[in-house]
């Protein structure tokens, strides 16, 4: 019997990288581990999963589950535990699983710990470690109950390797009849961009309010993102103010980002953004106010004027 | 007695402190430098209810009682930087609404406080002239009585809120043979044929407080917008003066509890020599002298409001709680420049505009050498 | 139809505070998105929709003074669960269920997380355990068919998603959804006279203990603070030589 089952994200026919990193955490927690795959024609996302030491890979399939609709996904979830027996249930934080885990947790009558960060064991029993009040503050917390639903932070777990010797890949049959169906998906607006997913990408530049409107926002840290080969990210108030789309805002209540490299251009650093920064290997911040808090944080800083220093930083990084 | 606040007057309290620090903090600088008045700030003042805080609920206000007030206006000083705006609120309510709410007819409370309350009227007052400052009751604007109206002649100066005003309290004499006994006030609406608000002035601190030099030539107005009685215009000006003095600083309190903690935050992060310049003596009584400035202010203050609020004499409290804050909050602002050192002199730390706000509370309301000479007055001197 | 709205208090995540006064002085203010959702219960009931917003929170009496504040924003009438312990989601979302049980709502609005807990799990929690649809992280809502469906978009990491919920519906909201209005002070002064039902746990009949115990909470190490470049070409020096980044 799995000791864990790690639900595995995925999006136009690819395995969402960043929720591979749950299944750090399930080794971490040690005993055997499953993989879930739920969603119609997944195949080819379901074998590439076969190495990742997994005692299995299983792979709800079904036209209705198409979409991740939260109603039908927490029970497939909540029927796939019950079979399989695991302890515990993990998902890497996103808006996926934030949206359906907490649901499969009151299915399954489980507690649950969201953005777990680290574990602790002492005498047998296991607390988790995870960020409150937007990253200022770390809670270590301790669960009761037979079973347990966590989410984990893609950035305080590696991905795992991929060298197992491939598992089996089970069927989980669904009895689509049996499904809610309370919920409808109508559409999708997705954005076509060349640049790298923003939780994925190892360099991300994003901007603030200074950087005035949606033209002079794309012209200096689009640009600066192209010619690093990174993606780009953007502030409440940049967002807020037209600059850039909702799904760019990193923070507390947006995305949270840990790059090797991660640039901030014109960002004083509101308690609330650095929560999704903190991670971040290196933090270059270009501002024009030395005392801004993001200098704090920041491994390097360069105090000064955006529409002089952008410019020619992008310029110096094509040259080379 | 009791210091403490009830549950009603705290939720009132943190409620102004939440609407002020998140609705009316924007582009102060900006105004302050273009001298700019900000009327959308000004209506989302009286859609909250600043406008109404003193003025009894039937007629369209909030009925509190002056203790409450003042602790309110002195909550929306610490929460809003813009001290022009509050300015602008003090002359609205202590000049205009006041003299309203004591000596108004109920056609005039019913005609114009609703609108003063919510937001939509601007109301000041019209009383110094080129020649008559704090001597004001010597005053030569004249208020001739013809058939059903009034015909008034004559220029004021100082009139804040001058150039965005919808109603003015104007002071004139319908007799000058009377003295003061022939002074009347009257209420003047904006555009009334005659009435001209001249040039805006431009002035040192205050700069989002529009002022303006009025003429009145000719000017028309009715008979029914006599405030008051003919000829009672001295003792309703004494007594709004009264009110002013008492409450036109209290926001000064908040504005100087927000600097004693903007230079305590200042003292504790900046360091020299391998310590913070709070540890420093010289810095650390400084900011101690801020404390006891912005502590015994609000003493002052509340005991003024207290005493108000019980139907007692305030002539004397009122003059001497103006004289206190205005000298403490001068001195405050100084201190926090001196504290900020050459950051203190930027602009945009937004130390130096409070002390070039916080110096005309000097003058205006009665110049300092006024208060000075009432409390001795009363003293017996 | 009627629009439950549970709403948390937290410390101001603002920290408008007033120091001149500790003692009297709030540190607490309705969470933010809650504070959202209470905005977008109140549009829907100007916009004709709507007929009555009923406001539930779980604490004790302290935290009346936010409670007042929906009560002044506009909402009809507030449930105050009277329990003083520290909940966990799995304890708040069954009491909730029960209050929803209670007072049969059409449809329950409420922030998608809290700010101090940033846990994010009631309301999906709360969808879980009534079997209701669901719409988390919620930009717009449309209600269509006479009141018996909602269309709402969502922000996903994705981008905008649009999915349609039966009623009665669980609907959690996000940053963009509105801009709440500020409490005025004569609608602070009538909310005192609009009612605050206390209730206890037993009173709604529930029986929950919460199964989350924090342990213990603790600042993180701070970074180093920063190095302060003078130029471009010293930013990327750094970068190359030192960072090994580029």
């Amino acid at each position: 019997m799995a000791e864990s089952l790690v639900l595995i994200e995925h999006d136009r026919q690819q395995v969402k990288r960043s929720s591979l990193h749950a299944i750090t955490l399930a080794q971490q927690l040690g005993g055997e581990y499953e993989l879930l795959v739920i969603g119609h024609v997944v195949n080819k996302i379901s074998s590439s999963l076969v190495s990742l030491g997994a005692t299995s890979v299983i792979v709800a399939d079904d036209p209705a589950l198409a979409e991740p609709l939260a109603d039908r996904y927490a029970t497939v979830i909540a029927e796939a535990v019950r079979k399989s027996g695991a302890k515990n249930i993990l998902g890497t934080s996103s808006t996926f699983s934030k949206d359906i885990l907490p649901r499969a947790a009151a299915l399954l009558d489980a507690p649950m710990v969201t953005d777990v960060v680290a574990i602790e064991q002492m005498d047998g029993s296991i607390s988790y470690r995870r960020p409150i009040n937007a990253g200022s503050m770390f809670a270590k917390v301790k669960v009761e109950g037979e079973r347990r639903v966590l989410t984990v932070r893609a950035a305080a777990f590696e991905t795992p390797a991929a060298n197992a010797a491939p598992c089996p890949i089970v069927r989980f049959d669904v009895d689509a009849e049996s499904l809610p169906n309370g919920m409808r998906f109508i559409s999708r607006e997705e954005r076509k961009s060349d640049r790298p997913d923003l939780t994925e990408a190892r360099v991300v530049v994003s901007g603030g309010r200074p950087l005035k409107d949606k033209e002079t926002f794309e012209r200096l840290v689009g640009g600066l993102a192209d010619a690093l080969g990174g993606a780009i990210g953007a502030t409440r108030a940049a967002v807020d103010a037209g600059m850039a789309p909702n799904d760019y805002q990193i923070g507390q209540t947006g995305k949270v980002v840990a790059p090797e490299l991660y640039i901030a251009l014109g960002i004083s650093g509101a308690i609330q953004h650095l929560a999704g920064i903190k991670d971040s290997r290196i933090i270059v911040a270009i501002n024009k106010d030395p005392d801004a808090p993001i200098c704090q944080t920041a491994t390097y800083f360069l105090v000064g004027d955006l529409y002089q220093i952008v410019p020619q930083l992008i310029e110096s990084i094509r040259r080379a | 007695m009791d210091f403490a606040w009830s549950d009603q007057q705290r939720e009132l309290l943190n409620a102004v402190g939440r609407f002020a620090s998140q609705q009316l903090n924007y582009d102060v600088i900006e105004n302050d430098r273009e001298g700019i008045f900000n009327h959308e700030a000004w209506k989302k003042c009286g859609s909250f209810g600043i406008q109404g805080l003193p003025v009894p609920t039937e007629h369209g206000g909030l009925g509190m009682d002056p203790l409450t007030t003042v602790a309110a206006l002195e909550r929306l000083g610490y929460a809003c930087k813009d001290n022009g705006l509050l300015f602008s609120i003090n002359a609205h309510l202590w000049t205009a609404v006041t003299p309203l709410v004591y000596n108004g007819s109920e056609a005039q409370k019913k005609k114009y406080l609703p609108g003063l309350c919510n937001g939509t009227l601007i109301g000041g007052n019209a009383m110094s002239e080129p020649n008559s400052g704090s001597d004001a009751f010597s005053l030569t604007t004249t208020a001739i009585k013809k058939g059903s109206r009034y015909i008034l002649n004559g220029s004021k100066i100082f009139v804040t809120n001058g150039p965005i005003a919808d109603l003015l309290v104007v002071f004139a004499t319908v007799d000058k043979t009377r003295g003061t006994d022939g002074i009347s006030a009257f209420l003047v609406e904006k555009n009334s044929p005659g009435m001209n608000v001249a040039r805006k002035l431009e002035k040192m601190g205050l700069r989002t407080s529009p002022m303006a030099e009025v003429f009145f030539e000719n000017c028309e107005v009715p008979e029914e917008n006599l405030l008051g009685k003919e000829g009672g215009g001295a003792f309703l000006f004494t007594r709004s003066m009264t009110w002013e003095r008492g409450c036109i600083l209290a926001s000064a309190v908040g504005s100087m509890q927000r600097l004693l903690e903007t230079c305590i935050r200042y003292a504790n992060e900046r360091k020299q020599g391998g310590q913070s310049i709070g540890k420093y003596q010289l810095v650390a009584s400084k900011i101690v002298d801020m404390k006891v400035r912005v502590e015994s202010s609000r003493h002052m203050l509340y005991y003024y409001g207290w005493l108000s609020g019980h139907r007692k004499s305030v002539y004397l409290e009122a003059a001497m709680t103006k004289l206190h804050i205005a000298d403490c909050w001068v001195k405050c602002s100084e201190d926090a420049i001196q504290i900020h050192g050459g950051y203190g002199y930027m602009t945009e730390y937004e130390v130096e505009r409070e002390l070039r706000d916080a110096i005309a509370s000097k003058l205006y309301s009665g110049t300092s050498e006024i208060q000075r000479n009432i409390v001795a007055s009363m003293l017996g001197l | 139809m009627k629009i439950l709205v549970p709403f948390k208090s937290v410390p101001d995540p603002n920290d408008a505070t007033f120091a001149g006064e500790a003692a009297s002085a709030s540190k607490s203010v309705i969470n933010p998105f809650d504070e959202i959702a209470i905005e977008e219960a109140l549009r829907i009931r100007e916009r004709g929709e709507a007929t009555e917003i009923v406001g539930v929170t779980i604490g004790a009496p302290s935290v009346d003074e936010q409670i007042r504040a929906a009560l002044a924003m506009g909402v009809d009438r507030a449930i105050r669960i009277d329990d003083a312990r520290a909940l966990d989601p799995y304890a708040v979302a069954r009491i909730l269920r029960a209050v929803v049980e209670k007072e049969a709502p059409h449809v329950v609005i409420m922030g998608k997380q809290a700010v101090d807990d940033d846990s994010n799990q009631v309301g999906q929690i709360l969808a879980g355990l009534l079997g209701w649809p669901q719409a988390t992280f919620v930009s717009s809502i449309e209600f269509l068919d006479n009141k018996t469906r909602a269309r709402c978009t969502r922000e996903t990491d994705a981008g905008l998603e649009v999915v349609e919920l039966d009623l009665p519906a669980i609907i959690t909201t996000d940053l963009r959804l509105n801009e709440p209005r500020y409490v005025s002070l004569p609608g602070l002064i009538r909310a005192r006279r609009k009612p605050i039902e206390v209730l206890t746990c037993d009173q709604v009949g529930v029986n929950v203990r919460p199964l989350t115990t924090v342990l213990a909470v603790a600042r993180p190490p701070k970074r180093p603070a920063g190095t302060r470049v003078e130029s471009v070409e010293e930013l990327i020096t750094k970068l190359k030589q030192e960072a090994k980044v580029i």
